[in-house]
Formats: structure tokens, C-alpha cells, sequence
């Protein structure tokens, strides 16, 4: 029997994407079939490559005695979305929690020049705002500032795996009592500190990426913010809130393997979707689409695989799996949230979006790869798995809330 | 987290700082700052230093020539946590210790690096080994590498109470049975960007331009550092005939504002601390506000240990050297709250009973 008091459920849904603001935005662009991915010039002096940008996001009105940094901003628009998309006032996110996940900070205010000559840059007008700005723990505060949210507020950096982290804290921040609701979710724009940084370790693929190909060459960087709006299925039935989904499971793990690399055989990654399951209290057959990580760069696909086939060897049916990075690309801090309201998506629609340009999958027996059209399908439980530098790998299972 | 739950406990303490390396408690010392000489500075400039040390020296067999170090840091304290602890990592389900670990500005040395490396060969032209180590999450994963810790790795941060939470949020996942076993970390290293900004914001005090000026003299010294804490579940701490038990977390609450003065008696319960340990967010105004907000809260009898300069130059995440340097004063046993507050910004408190 459902314990409401321990159910997570989710309310609602912000979304700062390059489709544009907004699930629904998002969803129509990705049901299209239109990818984000595209050429890309002089990022920073010499860059040419593919990525997904965010081309037009108002400026915010000045209401925080800080600098906003572009990871900021996508935060605090996407966080607006969300309230938006929830259909409350405001003022009932008071005592609120966030908890904020990112990659950059304020590395978009800061230039090579700071490195060089630290006094003199932040005695350059403008200098040290843009400094304050830089700590990762900036893009909560803004957004607490900016909604005046005064409930417990952190930041989360776990590389690519900080959005969904974000979110399986936040879970169990409201298990703990700590908030009446929480807003999570993660934020990372585009910058040259990362692309270049992507770009030194030959990850970036410059065309765009073909995710669990046989072929693929690597990621596209692109940029955005999701946030989930969570709160008890008490909390939520209390004050007759509309559903979107339960969070049903979650995990989080590390490989403890490498840097940068994944452990091979991803048994660091079956172990995490083993133990998303084992809270969710269900078989690997129950669920009925995986958002995978899928970055599209060798090591990370393989390993990916490798965990599919063994955390679903012996389903009645291969698992149906696809990545939403072939639309938008990679965005770090950021993508574990993104493919959550991806995820949530699809269990509130049924429709599952294949990946693009998958030609030649990897070989899998265990695993369906979605490619082509999108597939229509019953969907009561789907899972979003997310991975990152340094090993960390999470898994979130969500169902529709109409169940 | 609400008070009824079961506590967990902290059985183990490392830490790198300006005291040195060290398992288990800090003596005590008075410690004044040193002078920089990392970077060139126009005249004297100090702070609360790590003075320079080679790892394997006090971790046999440990690598760090490519780290940060703040990530060597992270290495050597958490070593010394478990070492002191009392654990062997070999005979233990390593899937079932979690790593947590807080940072206000993460690895900056090698961020610095990194951006000279762009400034001098330009952004097609950067060093791929050093990006990785930028990340503000490396120090957390290199403490899961080096130790092969297999379970929920997580960094975070806040402005004002990053330690504070790093401890809340272990305190979390042992509960919820996602890991028996955590290492807890908090920290930062002083890099030459950092302290510029403290300097052209006007926030130093006097006494990092006078070597003649104690640290007493008023106003905010930096200091670096990590501290590394071993927190167990009970029924963890239970099953090791050898654990040796520092103190016992009963709750923990945060917020970016509110009434602290409601919010901490309704999570006192029942309780009555006999003992604060006030921290501060290292601005010297913090300090005594928070004394008197703990005052308020606890009555007169309540015997008040303030905040040491080294913590305190750690700001936002000076919470487990506040606490380590606590207990290292050989306070009486009993409850205590350990509080931090920030003007506006809040407050972090945990109810912790002292064995």
C-alpha cells in the first residue's frame, strides 16, 4: 500500500531548452523529429564544431544585489517555467527547498584575463560582481533570491551526472522533512572553459553526434535548464495539485574506476538501475523505456551498453532505450534534469522518441534500440539513467501520476 | 532531517590544514598566519597556510603530481579519517560507503591553470589532463578511486553552509540506508584569484599586511584546508567492536532564511544542549550574532566555545574544522548544538551529543 507520506511526486515541470522555453516547446520540437544540433563558429577564437544553442533568453530584471551568470539565468527562467507550469502562486514556494546542480558557475563572467592579473581585473568595472558570481553554489542563491525562496538551499556539481543527482537529494531532503516542496533540477550554459576543455580531450564530435552507433565520434555540447517541482504525495493530494509523475526510484553509485572513463563492462552503472529497481520495489520488466546518458562518445556507449545487457539480461523483452542528447546534445550540468522531463514525458505521453541518426547500433541482444519513428506505447514506468566524470552514475525511475 | 530518527555517528577524523596533517584531534595551538609566497604579492600579504608537504609521506604509495590540491588534500584527510576511525576499507562492502564532500570554489589552483594554459597557447591549445582536475567534483571522485568507494559520490555547496550540509545530507543517506558507511569532507585552498578578490572587496583584516598584528587583531584572515569526517549508522558502529565514537548527530536543519530562533526549538524537541559551538561565515560580524542567537536559544547556562580565526577564514565551508576544534577543547560530554548563522542569508544547525 502507498505510503503518501513517502511517495515523491512531481508537480511540475520548467524548461529552458534550445527548442525554447517550456515542456511543451520542448516536447513539440522533439516529437518533430528536429534536432538542435548545429554548426557552430567561433564560440571562442578558432571553434568550429557542432553544438545546441540557446539563441534568444531575455535578460532578467535586476532584483538580486549579485551579477547573474548565464548558468544563473537559464536557472531562474527555467525555475519561473516550472512555478508557471505548476499553476500556483508564487508565494506558496516560500519555504521552499532548491537544490541546484551545475558544471560551469560563473565561468561565462570570467575571461582569461583574471588568471593573468587578478587585482586589476576585479578593479575593472563590473569585476567583482562578475567575480562573486563564479562559485557553483551562485546558481541556487540567485534563484532563492530571485523567487524569495527561503527554504533550504544548495548547489549540486557532480559532472555530468548533477541534474539528476540534484533530484534524488531532493527526494530525500523531502523524506527527511527538510522542505514542504523542492525545486530541482540543474542549469549549464555553453562556454569556452568547457568547450575547450571537451575539445582537448577529442570528445567533441564535430559533426552532429550519433549516440550508440557503431560509428559515433564523440559528444556535442549544448546548453539549458530543467526543474522538477517535488513534493510528497501527501503535500501534493493536500493542496489538490495537479500530478505529473511519481518518482518511484532512485540511486546513486560511483564506479571508482577512472577520471574520465567509465568502467568498461558499466557493471558501476547495472549495479545503480539494480538499486533504482530494488526501491521502486520492481522487476526489470516493468520497465518500459530507458533515457539513456548516451553522450556518443566510444568509452561511454559501450560501457552504457554493457550495463544494459546486464541489468536487463532475462527480460521477456529487450529494453527499449534511446538518447534525447541526439536533439539537444550534452548539457552537463544540466542534462540529468533535462532527461528526467524527458522521461516524464514520456510515461505522461506514452510516446517514445528514438534516437537520430542511429544507423548501426552497437550490438546488444538485451537492448531495443529506438531509432526511426517514434513509437507509441502503454508506458507505466520508464527510467533515466545519467553518468559523469569521476565515476558517479545515478538512475531515476518515474511513472505517470496518473497512476 | 527530523529529530526522531536514529543518529549516526562520527567515529573518525582526518584532516590537512594549517595545524598540518593529522588523524584525530587538533592540539591545541595558537597559530598565527604565514606569509604568502605561492604567488608574488606587492608587499607582505598572509593567511592560514598549508604548508607545503609531500603526500606519500604521510599516505604510502599515493600519486599526486597531476591533482589539485585540493584533491591531494581530499586524499591524505580522508586516509587519516578512516586510519584513525580505526576501519579497514578491505574487509568492508565498499558499494556501501558514501562519499560527500563540500566545496565553496573547488579546485581553483589547476582552474587557474587552466585559464593561463588558454591565456598563453589559446583555448584550441589547453591541457587535457588538467581539465578534468578542474571540476569542483574531482576531489570527491579521486577520494572514491584511491579508496575504490563504490557508493553515492556527492558534492555540493552553499555559500554559507556548505560543511554544515555535506554533514546533513551523510547524515541523510545513512539513514535512508543508502550507504552504512560515509567519509565527509569540507573545504578549500587559497589560490591567488581567491584571495585578490577578498583584498579588492576590502574583507581582509589588518593583520594579513602586519606580521607584528596577531590574528586576533580583527577582521577576515583566509585559511585553507580540508577536514574529513567518518560517519557510521548506528547499527554500522555497532558491529565494529573497535569503533571509537566522537559524538552522535541527532538532527540537522538549514534555511535561507526563516526564524531560526522557532525553526532550532522545534528541532530541539526535548532537548537541551548544555553546549554551543558557534561557527560564523567568515565575516567577523557573523560571529557574534550568532552567539547571541545561540544564547537565546540554549538560556545563560549554556557553556558557548566560539569559533577559532583558522575555521573561520574557511567561510562557507569551515564547518568540520569548526566542529573538529571543538572537540579537540576536550568539551564535557552531553548535547550540543552546533550553530552557524548568516545575516541574511540564514542558518545551519545540528544537534550532536558529545561522548
Amino acid at each position: 500500500m502507498t505510503d503518501i507520506h513517502k511517495t515523491i511526486v512531481v508537480t511540475g515541470v520548467g524548461i529552458a531548452s534550445p527548442y525554447g522555453i517550456g515542456l511543451n516547446c520542448l516536447q513539440a520540437g522533439m516529437l518533430s523529429g528536429k534536432s538542435c544540433l548545429a554548426r557552430t563558429k567561433d564560440l571562442y577564437p578558432g571553434f568550429e564544431g557542432t553544438t545546441a544553442q540557446i539563441h534568444e533568453l531575455a535578460p532578467l530584471p535586476k532584483t538580486f544585489s549579485s551579477r547573474y551568470s548565464r548558468t544563473d539565468q537559464l536557472a531562474v527562467v527555467a525555475v519561473a517555467d516550472a512555478i508557471a507550469n505548476s499553476g500556483c502562486d508564487r508565494a506558496i514556494f516560500r519555504e521552499s527547498g532548491v537544490v541546484m546542480a551545475n558544471t560551469v558557475g560563473g565561468l561565462t563572467e570570467i575571461d582569461t584575463g583574471l588568471a593573468e592579473g587578478p587585482s586589476e581585473w576585479y578593479r575593472r568595472p563590473g569585476g567583482l560582481l562578475r567575480g562573486t558570481s563564479y562559485p557553483f553554489a551562485h546558481v541556487a542563491d540567485a534563484v532563492g533570491a530571485h523567487f524569495g525562496i527561503r527554504g533550504p538551499s544548495c548547489a549540486i556539481s557532480v559532472a555530468c551526472a548533477s541534474g539528476a543527482i540534484a533530484i534524488a537529494l531532493a527526494a530525500d531532503m523531502l523524506l527527511d522533512g527538510a522542505a514542504p516542496m523542492i525545486l530541482a533540477g540543474g542549469s549549464d550554459p555553453l562556454c569556452p572553459f568547457t568547450l575547450s576543455g571537451f575539445n582537448s580531450l577529442r570528445a567533441l564530435d564535430p559533426n552532429p553526434c550519433s549516440p550508440f552507433d557503431q560509428n559515433r565520434k564523440g559528444l556535442n555540447l549544448g546548453e539549458g535548464s530543467a526543474v522538477l517541482i517535488l513534493e510528497t504525495l501527501a503535500a501534493a493530494t493536500a493542496r489538490d495539485a495537479n500530478i505529473l509523475a511519481v518518482l518511484r526510484g532512485w540511486a546513486m553509485n560511483n564506479d571508482a574506476f577512472h577520471s574520465t572513463a567509465p568502467q568498461t563492462q558499466g557493471s558501476g552503472l547495472a549495479d545503480c538501475i539494480r538499486l533504482s529497481m530494488e526501491m521502486a520495489e520492481i522487476s526489470s520488466d516493468e520497465i518500459g523505456y530507458v533515457n539513456a546518458h548516451g553522450t556518443g562518445t566510444p568509452l561511454n556507449d559501450i560501457a552504457e551498453a554493457n550495463a544494459y545487457e546486464t541489468a536487463f539480461r532475462g527480460r521477456n523483452s529487450p529494453i527499449p532505450v534511446s538518447s534525447t542528447k541526439s536533439y539537444f546534445g550534452h548539457c552537463l550540468g544540466a542534462a540529468g534534469a533535462l532527461e528526467a522531463a524527458v522521461t516524464i514525458m514520456a510515461v505522461c505521453s506514452g510516446a517514445l522518441l528514438p534516437t537520430l541518426r542511429l544507423t548501426d547500433p552497437i550490438e546488444s541482444p538485451s537492448v531495443d534500440w529506438l531509432r526511426g519513428k517514434v513509437r507509441r506505447q502503454p508506458l507505466p514506468l520508464a527510467m533515466s539513467v545519467s553518468s559523469g566524470f569521476g565515476g558517479s552514475n545515478t538512475a531515476l525511475i518515474f511513472a505517470s501520476g496518473r497512476s | 532531517m527530523t529529530p526522531n530518527l536514529p543518529p549516526v555517528t562520527i567515529t573518525g577524523i582526518g584532516s590537512v590544514s594549517p595545524y598540518g596533517a593529522l588523524a584525530g584531534l587538533i592540539p591545541q595551538c595558537a597559530l598565527e598566519p604565514t606569509s604568502i609566497t605561492a604567488w608574488t604579492t606587492a608587499g607582505l600579504r598572509r593567511a592560514f597556510l598549508v604548508q607545503p608537504f609531500r603526500p606519500a609521506g604521510v599516505v604510502p604509495g599515493l600519486k599526486t603530481r597531476r591533482l589539485d590540491r585540493l584533491s591531494a588534500w581530499a586524499l591524505v584527510a580522508s586516509s587519516l579519517a578512516f586510519k584513525d576511525a580505526g576501519i579497514d576499507l578491505c574487509q568492508m562492502d565498499r558499494s556501501r560507503v558514501a562519499v560527500v564532500f563540500a566545496t565553496a570554489f573547488g579546485c581553483v589552483d589547476l582552474t587557474e591553470a587552466f585559464y593561463l594554459s588558454a591565456a598563453a597557447h589559446g583555448w584550441s591549445g589547453t591541457d587535457p589532463s588538467t581539465f578534468p582536475e578542474t571540476l569542483p567534483s574531482a576531489p570527491a571522485s579521486h577520494v572514491s578511486m584511491f579508496h575504490g568507494l563504490r557508493g553515492p559520490n556527492v558534492t555540493v555547496s552553499n555559500k554559507y553552509f556548505a560543511g554544515e550540509i555535506a554533514l546533513i545530507q551523510a547524515a541523510s543517506l545513512l539513514r535512508h540506508g543508502q550507504a552504512d558507511l560515509a567519509i565527509v569532507l569540507a573545504g578549500d585552498a587559497l589560490a591567488r584569484t581567491l584571495y585578490s578578490w577578498y583584498e579588492v572587496a576590502g574583507l581582509l583584516s589588518p593583520a594579513c599586511y602586519n606580521s607584528d598584528l596577531l590574528s586576533e587583531a580583527g577582521g577576515f584572515i583566509p585559511s585553507e584546508g580540508i577536514a574529513a569526517l567518518v560517519m557510521e549508522s548506528a547499527k554500522h558502529e555497532d558491529s565494529r567492536s573497535n569503533a571509537h565514537t566522537y559524538g552522535r548527530i541527532h538532527s540537522g536543519r538549514w534555511t535561507a532564511g526563516g526564524q531560526p530562533v522557532e525553526v532550532m526549538r522545534q528541532m530541539l524537541g526535548d532537548f537541551v544542549p548544555i553546549l554551543t559551538v558557534c561557527s560564523g561565515n567568515g565575516a567577523p560580524c557573523a560571529t557574534s550574532p550568532t552567539s547571541a542567537l545561540a544564547r537565546e536559544i540554549c538560556g545563560d547556562r549554556t557553556v558557548i566555545i566560539l569559533p577559532q580565526p583558522v575555521a573561520l577564514g574557511l567561510a562557507g565551508t569551515g564547518a568540520l574544522f569548526h566542529l573538529i576544534l571543538a572537540l579537540s577543547t576536550r568539551p564535557t560530554n552531553g548535547q550540543a548544538l552546533f550553530l552557524a548563522t548568516a545575516a541574511n542569508s540564514g542558518f545551519a544547525a545540528l544537534l550532536l551529543e558529545l561522548l
